[in-house]
């Protein structure tokens, strides 16, 4: 190795190691103890039965953790689905031009720059049974008082919950292919409707596989926020069975400390299920993206 | 690999410790001032020097953060003390953090946390795990504003905290009962319940309009012992509720709670929302009192002597709101505490504030302003001061506090509200198809882990 080499060497390693340093420490420091943790050591609770699985066990062997796993992926894909639909539909029509675009440009991307906890308050404002929409429709006299108004909040069918991911994850994930859009142009789709593709061809043969990086790389990020978020379906959900975050919350939050570890257990968990679907979800893309002869 | 030797000895090095480090200074002081041998004026000459004080309290009541920032600051401003008010949501956060500099070796001193407000099963933890600064309540010169002689039984409130004995290493703050509030623009007078019987025909005739706070809230824990007590088949009450869970058999304590957890059970199909599927149980505090004032239930309970007087002041109340006694001879009454923990930075300047926060003068500023009762005895001040209290009390509304006091019940040892709060979630949220007494059973074992 020349010396030139050696230092281009040795500016790389410095520049990898800020990130290095926060992924090893912090994260993987923190990884470690909840591991630990789960595995019940944590003598300063004066517990220390290390390596003990019985947290797993327990855990694994009730059937509300099934439930709990079951609504926590349902309404994780669920609102990541709508955000894709909603947010292609949105990215699609914003690359045409039509009056008022300019505008609308900076519209869409509003939900971005409000924090999660601030739609939800304004999903509880609006939507809830003592909100401004059930106190507008008993004003009118449809109900006779607003705890008549049908349930949107609160239910296992979490409406609260996916409204506002959907909310906050569309412009995320129009951002995203847009900026996709941007790139390849639009010339292919021209020369597809020269030739005579309809439109429903021109965008699954054409359009789709353009975008599609753009497309799983924010669904990647979006799905793994929802299934580990916490706030939205703490407070829109529907109470036990609760999602897998509230779950973990609960066990820490129990004034009794032997079910910290259960939490722990609970958040491990969190993090295989995530992890073998987002590596999944990857491995499949990239099998795709070798037989469409991409790297 | 550096990094991951790094993190095992991390670990190690966690382990390892679990006896107080000690800032050497600091520990001297907590010596002599619990041994009594430093005057006061010394410790409030230490309380200049250390310069601040960080408490650490629930900030979910504006009113008592108005009163910290505009009131209890300035007084401590006086006595060269800089007042950090840190507001958290729960109380265990405050735990979690002392505990935690606790077991990375932050001992005698070298903490971050000088006072919590606290009661319960978070002080039987602080407790259990060693992390108090000592028995120094009985040493701050407002002392002589409490009851200590334990041969007088209202002594017991400042003394023990939910069963468990505080050895004075935590100060009382405030009194509170648990009292329940009636919209009664929404029922009439002779429909309101005095006994758990009744309410569950009220809620038969009226579906949906009451609910609790979810346990494992203390303001739920305390709905469910309250339902315990009045329900325990021997007829006698709170009393088997006041040994700890090693002096009682699970059998036992699964006999004497059983009919409580079945009316529970019993309620649950009328309980709010229940009719959309299943019952609703709003989180805490706030979640109540939004679901009282929206007249989606008609009965809100939680700790609150004077919740409806300060409630209607500020409008968190519905206008109709009113109290009652409810539910007959078992009103759980407590008290809660201001503790040291062991690793207070500000050992001195806390004492200083715990003194302070004993003292007529700011037991009335905070009863006027926030409508927190007195946590200071009446029959141990003079009656000039007494008359100060009383007069500085918001008020109460639709009840006398001779009902209140003839209604009282004591509270439940810490160690046995873990039990039953695991059996309300097994039981009634789970839905659980185990009795009982397997529930409980598990409870016991899971506390002995």
């Amino acid at each position: 190795m020349t010396a030139r080499e050696r230092r281009t060497r040795i500016l790389q390693m410095l520049q990898l190691i800020p990130i290095l340093s926060v992924l090893v420490i912090l994260f993987g420091g923190a990884l470690v103890m909840a591991l630990l943790q789960s595995l019940g050591f944590a003598p300063w609770f004066g517990i220390n039965t290390f390596p003990d699985f019985s947290y797993f066990g327990s855990l694994w062997g009730s059937q509300t953790f099934w439930v709990s796993l079951w609504l926590t992926l349902y309404y994780a894909t669920v609102s990541t689905l709508l955000a894709l639909v909603f947010g292609t539909m949105l990215a699609l029509a914003l690359i045409k031009a039509f009056p008022g675009k300019w505008l609308y440009k900076y519209l869409y991307k509003l939900p971005l720059m409000i924090p999660y906890t601030v739609g939800i308050a304004l999903a509880v404002i609006m939507l809830s049974s003592g909100g401004v929409l059930s106190r507008i429709v008993a004003f009118a006299g449809l109900i006779d008082d607003p705890g008549q108004f049908p349930q949107i909040l609160k239910t296992h069918y979490g409406w609260g919950i996916i409204a506002v991911y959907v909310w906050k994850q569309t412009p995320f994930i129009t951002l995203a292919v847009y900026a996709v859009l941007l790139g390849i142009g639009r010339e292919t789709e021209e020369a597809a409707a020269i030739l005579g593709a309809r439109r429903g061809a021109i965008f699954f043969r054409v359009t789709l596989p353009q975008i599609l990086p753009g497309i799983v790389s924010s669904t990647l990020i979006c799905f793994a926020f929802n299934v580990g978020a916490f706030e939205a379906p703490f407070i829109l959900g529907g109470g036990f069975p609760d999602t897998l975050p509230v779950v973990a919350w609960r066990y820490f939050n129990d004034a009794d400390y032997t079910l910290q570890l259960q939490g722990m257990a609970t958040v491990v968990s969190i993090g295989i299920v995530a992890g073998v679907i987002l590596f999944a979800y990857l491995w499949v893309y990239r099998r795709y993206e070798r037989r469409m002869g991409r790297h | 690999m550096k990094p991951k030797v790094s993190i095992l000895s991390l670990v190690a090095a966690c382990a390892a410790t679990s006896v107080w480090a000690a800032d050497p200074d600091d520990a001297a002081f907590r010596d002599a001032f619990l041994s009594g041998n430093a005057d006061w004026a010394a410790v409030e000459a230490r309380a200049a020097e250390e310069g601040g004080v960080n408490i650490y309290y629930w900030g979910g009541n504006d009113l008592l953060n108005i009163w910290m920032d505009r009131v209890v600051a300035p007084a401590m401003a006086e006595k060269g003390v800089t007042l950090n008010p840190v507001r958290i949501t729960g109380t265990k956060d405050a735990v979690d953090l002392v505990l935690a500099e606790k077991h990375s070796g932050k001992g005698i001193g070298q903490g971050s946390v000088d006072m919590i407000w606290i009661n319960g099963e978070n002080f039987a933890t602080l407790k259990r795990q060693d992390a108090l600064f000592g028995s120094f309540a009985q040493s701050l010169p407002n002392s002589v504003n409490l009851e200590w002689d334990e041969s007088d039984p209202r002594a017991m409130l400042n003394v023990r905290d939910f069963g468990v004995p505080n050895d004075s290493a935590e100060v009382p703050w405030s009194g509170e009962q648990y009292v329940c509030a009636v919209n009664s623009a929404r029922v009439a007078d002779e429909d309101v319940p005095s006994t758990f019987a009744e309410l569950k025909s009220y809620l038969e005739a009226n579906p949906g309009k009451f609910t609790y706070v979810k346990p494992p809230h203390y303001l739920g824990n305390t709905f469910v012992q309250e339902a315990v007590y009045a329900h325990n088949p021997d007829g006698t009450g709170a009393t088997p509720f006041q040994q700890s869970v090693d002096d009682i058999a699970p059998e036992e304590l699964a006999r004497l709670i059983a009919p409580g957890i079945e009316y529970l059970q019993s309620i649950e199909p009328n309980l709010l929302d229940a009719a959309g599927g299943s019952p609703r149980y709003p989180e805490d505090n706030k979640a109540l009192d939004g679901l009282f004032l929206n007249g989606e239930i008609d009965f809100s309970c939680k700790f609150g002597l004077y919740a409806v007087a300060k409630g209607l002041e500020i409008g968190t109340y519905p206008e109709a709101a009113k109290q009652f006694v409810f539910p007959e001879n078992t009103m759980i009454k407590n008290k809660n505490y201001l503790v040291i923990p062991g690793n207070a930075p500000n050992s001195a300047a806390a004492l200083v504030l715990a003194n302070w926060m004993a003292s007529v003068d700011s037991q009335v500023s905070k009863l006027e302003s926030v409508g927190m009762p007195s946590g200071i005895d009446g029959w141990k001040l003079s009656a000039e001061d007494a008359e100060r209290i009383v007069n500085a009390s918001p008020g109460l509304i639709g009840v006398t506090q001779a009902e209140l006091d003839a209604n009282a019940a004591p509270d439940t040892n810490a160690t046995l509200v873990d039990v039953i709060e695991a059996t309300w979630l097994e039981v009634i949220e789970r839905d659980s198809t185990a009795s009982i007494e397997e529930v409980v059973a598990t409870a016991y074992a899971n506390l002995g882990k």
